[in-house]
């Protein structure tokens, strides 16, 4: 459905975001993680068109939906796309809602505007669409207005609105980060039963990697701006080969398992304005070599994954 | 171990003013809280947002007053202390906070956020100033030639090892943790809390340990109290025992792995999460609970523990 391939992006000087692929399909869900910084956001802005608001640009690559390059899409034609066929939900759901509208009216427009659905219709769409996103009476929640709800139901409008123009694409950016863990856990559950009951194709961007173990079929793991290891997600983890992804799993708890010790990875997230040159992660390595400080590695395949590491081959044999 | 620090019946209850169109409407934030925390553990404190980790934590350093219930520290009553008294205890017990943007003054050095401690608490370091300072920032992994700089030149990390410094300064045998990782990427998070690891055995810490993060908390602590609306609903007295109480299994299932091979089933949870100012009558979670009874919407459950695991349901797991 939407197949990214080598993605620039820049404001005036500054290239924030470069050599960005990925591809996902109807029913799957792939999962864009990294920590702040690295470019997550970006990547699904400049998916969404949304670029130029910021003043930022695609200086480079390809974003093809459904066959058409969407770089070369005028703004006219992208805005029809854009919460329509290719849906956005982002980390705070009042960015989408209208805090001074109540509920129903505003996941109506959806349906009016890109379906064009009439009055009656696009409101039985939208109690309908409640309704699967398991809202308690719908009919009733159309009538309130934002500020009287939680912020796991106001992330569930979100979606609402999000699924009331029947997209084939959806971009979710953060989408349960502001939200407690129980909240969190039944959105994932919401998603993960859309994109099968709906064959929506599902970009999952967070920077909670136990997030992405859950929920993702293919996994993009992001560094200061750049893809640096994707594919299947049972990959990615069992078998990780970029030294980055594997210092990043050896980050996070894993509960009980106490015989792994949490060790971090010295040094900071770095920022656009000191993005490190060759490969980006060389300051932060363990295992940086001369080469890594002046070469960006290409991409090592290995069947469905790739890493972009100057030791990839050999970093299998590496413990994480 | 003796207990360092005894709560008891703990409570704290806001009010918020009433205006011409509304009454004044008052709420517990912390609700008969009671646990004891023996020299050199850490005991960690999980709840979803609002359920009054951070209040509780304020109460028990008593940066506020509660409305009813009992902190010994080291055997000495704190509620009983005068503000004087209170500064003195004050350097044995320490809060390291989650925003390490506000903990620190932005106008200060680094050498004089470290040393402020001591001007506060007018002591004179055993060594001359500088070398004291020095010497912090290296037991919290900071290199001592950044102690001329300013918190914007460094990062969050590095902040939050600043304010790690700060409440070791005056070497006090508990820490307060609210939340210090939260802000945080994971990858100097998973450095924080190495070093916190090493304090606890360099200088024999005790930790009273809060986070929303299940995990985190299973990985960190050796007890872990989970909160739900203001109250203690179960005390695990270690990370391996299994959920009793149903709000904590909801919890845990809700916990994701970092293992593709682990996932969770996620049960549907019905019901909102009531108005801390509107409780209901009874447990809090029967709203949301599986095995919510008659009993349950009537009787508020009351933690008990048989074989030091207590929980506050009338049908547990
Ligand atoms: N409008 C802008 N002008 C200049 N640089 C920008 C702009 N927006 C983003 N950047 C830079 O691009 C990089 C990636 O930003 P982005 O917001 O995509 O990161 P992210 O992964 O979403 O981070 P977070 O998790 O913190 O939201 C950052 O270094 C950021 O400072
Ligand atoms: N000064 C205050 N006045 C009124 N309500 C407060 C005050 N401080 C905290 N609360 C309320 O107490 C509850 C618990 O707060 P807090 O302890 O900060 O939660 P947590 O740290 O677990 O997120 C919340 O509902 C919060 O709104
Ligand atoms: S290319 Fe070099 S610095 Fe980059 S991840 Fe591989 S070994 Fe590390
Ligand atoms: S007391 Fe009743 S409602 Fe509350 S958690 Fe236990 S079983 Fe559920
Ligand atoms: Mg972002
Ligand atoms: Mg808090």
């Amino acid at each position: 459905m939407l197949n990214v391939r080598d993605l620039g992006v820049a404001f005036g000087a500054v290239q924030p975001l470069s050599g960005v692929s990925f591809a996902v399909g109807k029913g799957e869900t792939l999962g864009i993680v990294g920590e702040s910084g690295s470019g997550k956001s970006l990547t699904a802005m400049s998916v969404m068109g949304l670029l130029p608001l910021s003043g930022g640009r695609i200086t480079g690559g390809t974003v093809e939906f459904d066959g058409q390059d969407l770089t070369k899409l005028p703004e006219r034609a992208y805005r029809k796309l854009r919460g329509g066929r290719i849906g956005l939900i982002t980390q705070n759901p009042m960015t989408s809602l209208d805090p001074l509208q109540k509920i129903g009216p505003q996941v109506d427009d959806v349906a009016k505007l890109h379906l064009g659905l009439s009055d009656k219709a696009a409101r039985d769409r939208t109690e309908e669409i409640l309704g699967t996103l398991r809202i308690p009476e719908p009919a009733l929640i159309c009538e309130r207005y934002p500020h009287q709800m939680s912020g796991g139901m106001k992330q569930r409008i979100v979606i609402a609105m999000a699924l009331a123009a029947d997209p084939d694409v959806l971009i979710a950016d953060e989408p349960t980060t502001a939200l407690d863990v129980t909240v969190q856990a039944q959105i994932i559950r919401l998603l993960d039963d859309l994109v099968k009951e709906r064959d929506l194709a599902l970009v999952l961007i967070t920077h909670d990697m136990s997030v992405v173990a859950q929920t993702c079929d293919k996994v993009v793991v992001m560094y200061a701006g750049r893809a640096v290891e994707h594919g299947p997600v049972e990959a990615i983890f069992d078998r990780p080969r970029h030294p980055y992804t594997q210092a990043l799993i050896a980050c996070i708890p894993r509960g009980l398992d106490e015989a792994t010790r949490l060790t971090g990875i010295e040094g900071t997230v770095p920022t656009v304005v000191n993005y490190p040159s060759g490969c980006p992660f060389h300051p932060r390595c363990p295992r940086a070599e001369a080469i890594c400080t002046t070469a960006r590695p290409d991409f090592s395949v290995e069947g469905d994954s790739a890493a972009a590491c100057h030791f990839a081959e050999v970093a299998d044999a590496q413990p994480a | 171990m003796p207990n360092l620090l005894e709560v008891r019946d703990l409570s704290k209850q806001f009010t918020s003013a009433g205006g011409p169109f509304r009454k004044a409407r008052s709420m517990h934030a912390v609700k008969g809280v009671s646990f004891d925390l023996p020299q050199g553990r850490v005991i960690g404190v999980v709840g979803e947002s609002g359920c009054g980790k951070s209040t509780l934590a304020r109460l028990i350093l008593r940066l506020i007053e509660p409305s009813g219930g009992a902190v010994n520290f080291d055997g000495d009553n704190l509620l009983a202390k005068s503000p004087s008294q209170m500064r003195k205890l004050r350097a044995r017990m320490q809060m390291v906070f989650q925003d390490p943007y506000s903990a620190i003054d932005p106008r200060y050095t680094l050498t004089r956020a470290v040393s402020e401690p001591f001007e506060v608490q007018n002591v004179t370091p055993e060594k001359p100033m500088a070398e004291e300072v020095a010497d912090l920032l290296e037991m919290v992994g900071l290199n001592p030639g950044l102690a001329a700089s300013y918190p914007h030149q460094i990062s969050g990390g590095q902040k939050q090892r600043v304010g790690i410094a700060r409440a070791l300064a005056l070497r006090p045998s508990l820490l307060v943790l609210d939340e210090p990782t939260a802000s945080l990427d994971v990858s100097v998070q998973a450095q924080i809390i190495g070093l916190l690891e090493d304090l606890r055995t360099d200088l024999g810490l005790t930790y009273l340990f809060i986070s929303h993060d299940l995990s985190l908390v299973k990985y960190f602590c050796d007890e872990i109290l989970v909160m739900y609306l203001g109250r203690v609903v179960e005390a695990l007295p270690d990370t391996a025992a299994p959920a009793r109480h149903p709000y904590t299994r909801t919890l845990m299932e809700s916990t994701f792995e970092p293992d593709p091979k682990k996932r969770r089933l996620i049960a549907p949870l019905e019901g909102e999460v009531p108005s801390p100012f509107d409780l209901p009558p009874g447990c809090a979670f029967a709203d949301r609970c599986p095995n919510a009874s008659a009993l349950c919407r009537t009787e508020t459950p009351v933690l008990s523990a048989e074989t030091g695991h207590a929980v506050a349901c009338h049908h547990p797991i």
